[in-house]
């Protein structure tokens, strides 16, 4: 009877410490969650934006790339370019940005609504407010097929490094013989290559160099301040219950100390159980704490590790590796009403 | 205390109050007519560029289409006659301002007819001079409707201010009166169209 008494106190014993260790398994789990829905979110998720072709389009429904991925300055939700074409642009824009702040939307769609490339354009740059507020060094270079219209808006701080005159014969000269053989990919690549060589001329255009890195740092800093959170709030419970586990049950001071255990397996209920020995160093009663593990217990950890691992890779990766995917934002630059269009 | 020396408490606060009521709707009609003023200026610019095109147009017509003398005689004149008038922009009376756009009004009919009868010159067409030149006669028509529109836009919110009460007041003893805007015309925003 006694004997069984006592095993019973023990159970109850392990089971209580078993519902702890389990209560930081919890924890740690949930930690975990946290971490992979932060890193999920951090991670830009590219969804299609097909929208349907042949729909026609205005300057509130126009998909603006540029907004959830800074690389992506090609606006061609009807498909008209090539990819090819389009990573070529971005490429280019994305280094005129870099080099001369020179903000662009290039939309190529099948019809717009009104027919109006001027009016679209306008109203594209006064809803995004494309360019730096400083320099308004905003650009639209707008093709549309079924329209057969096209038009290069520029913002009020490059209408002198592109004059109208200038973006005229561009379209005169590069664009429009591409056009007129319907190589809607030739027409604007010569045209982006041959604007890129009037900005590149100008060194009164200077680009912000330290535009990547700010979005990027101020990201990856947040990121890291959230990881860091989670570990501390992980930290602070593990030593509440370290500190919990050191009180004495005689003396109630937290002066309790492990000073040794062994560890007895049992194969065929698939446990491992903890027999540790803690004293107390105040008044010398001791204690004889037993707790028990799954014995796969382990693996489950190590999986749980790993899980951790390549989610913390991850997170990285999307946070400083993939940097240049967070979403761009326009700067609030100004048109005057600059530019040259026409009409194929 | 004695009555009167409340009294006296009560029209110093009132005074005070209005005083600084004042200051501040003095300041802030000042803000807002500087932007009109500001606006002005940028109106003013777009239709000198304009008229600095001119010119230039003119001669490139002129070696293509000598027959069409009269045409380029018409823009010249009203090109001369709409750069005598000025606007100063601390004057700007709706009189005032009809009278100048009417003239430059005329301007811009003559320069669609120009451009107009141009179309039958292939020669014209394709010279290159002439598509820079004509492009940069649209872009100015651009500039100078969104530099108007940003006119209107600041002269409408000074007005609005200057109008309402309490401002009103202030406004009648500083002596800020209302602007004129610019009217949409009719006709004359059109260029006109040619029948073949």
């Amino acid at each position: 009877m006694k004997g069984f008494l006592i095993y019973d106190i023990k159970r109850k014993q392990r089971k209580r410490q078993t519902k702890a260790s389990s209560a930081i398994r919890l924890i740690a789990f949930l930690a975990l969650f946290m971490l992979s829905t932060l890193v999920s979110m951090l991670t830009p998720i590219s969804l299609p934006l097909s929208v349907g072709r042949a729909s026609t389009y205005t300057p509130d429904n126009l998909p603006i790339p540029y907004l959830k991925d800074k690389s992506q300055y090609v606006s061609n939700p009807d498909g008209i370019l090539t990819q090819m074409a389009v990573d070529s642009l971005n490429m280019w824009l994305g280094e005129m940005e870099k080099a001369h702040g020179v903000q662009t939307i290039l939309a190529v769609v099948e019809h717009i609504e009104g027919g109006e490339p001027y009016d679209f354009c306008m109203a594209l740059g006064r809803k995004y407010g494309v360019g730096s507020k400083e320099q308004n060094t905003g650009l639209i270079i707008l093709l549309s097929t079924r329209d057969r219209a096209y038009y290069i808006l520029t913002g009020r701080g490059i209408e002198g490094t592109l004059p109208d005159a200038i973006c005229k014969r561009i379209e005169n000269n590069q664009m429009l013989p591409a056009l007129r053989e319907g190589d809607w990919d030739e027409a604007m690549l010569a045209t982006v290559r041959a604007i890129t060589k009037y900005v590149d001329g100008d060194d009164s255009l200077v680009g912000k160099t330290d535009f990547e890195n700010e979005v990027d740092v101020a990201a990856a800093l947040i990121a890291v301040l959230v990881c860091l959170g989670i570990l501390g709030l992980f930290l602070f419970l593990v030593v509440a219950y370290e500190r919990k586990k050191a009180i004495c049950p005689n003396c109630h001071k937290h002066t309790m100390k492990f000073v040794g255990g062994k560890v007895t397996k049992n194969r065929l209920l698939g446990i491992c159980t903890h027999h540790d020995t803690y004293r107390c160093t105040n008044c010398h009663f001791e204690q004889l704490r037993t707790w028990d593990e799954d014995i796969n217990g382990g693996i489950g950890g190590a999986a749980a590790g790993s899980i951790f691992g390549s989610s913390r890779r991850g997170g990285f990766s999307g946070g400083f590796g993939g940097g240049g995917s967070f979403g761009g934002s326009f700067g609030g630059g100004s048109f005057g009403g600059g530019g040259a269009g026409g009409r194929f | 205390m004695k009555k009167s020396t409340i009294y006296i408490f009560i029209a110093v606060a009132l005074f005070v109050i209005v005083l600084i009521g004042g200051c501040q709707s003095y300041n802030n009609m000042v803000s807002q007519d500087e932007t009109v003023s500001r606006a002005w200026a940028d109106v003013e610019t777009q239709y000198q560029r304009r008229a600095d095109l001119i010119p230039n147009l003119v001669n490139t017509v002129k070696g293509y289409a000598s027959h069409e003398s009269e045409t380029l005689k018409a823009v010249i004149e009203a090109r001369s006659k709409a750069t005598q008038i000025t606007v100063d922009p601390t004057n700007l009376t709706p009189e005032k301002l009809a009278e100048y756009q009417e003239a430059q009004g005329a301007v811009t009919q003559a320069l669609g007819r120009l451009i107009a009868v141009s179309e039958s010159y292939p020669d014209l067409k394709a010279n290159q001079q002439f598509s820079e030149l004509q492009a940069q006669l649209e872009g100015t028509e651009n500039r100078i409707a969104e530099s108007r529109r940003n006119f209107n836009e600041a002269a409408q919110e000074y007005n609005v201010t200057v109008r309402s009460f309490p401002t009103n007041i202030f406004a009648g003893m500083f002596g800020f009166n209302t602007k004129g805007n610019f009217k949409a015309e009719t006709g004359a925003e059109k260029a006109p169209t040619v029948s073949f």
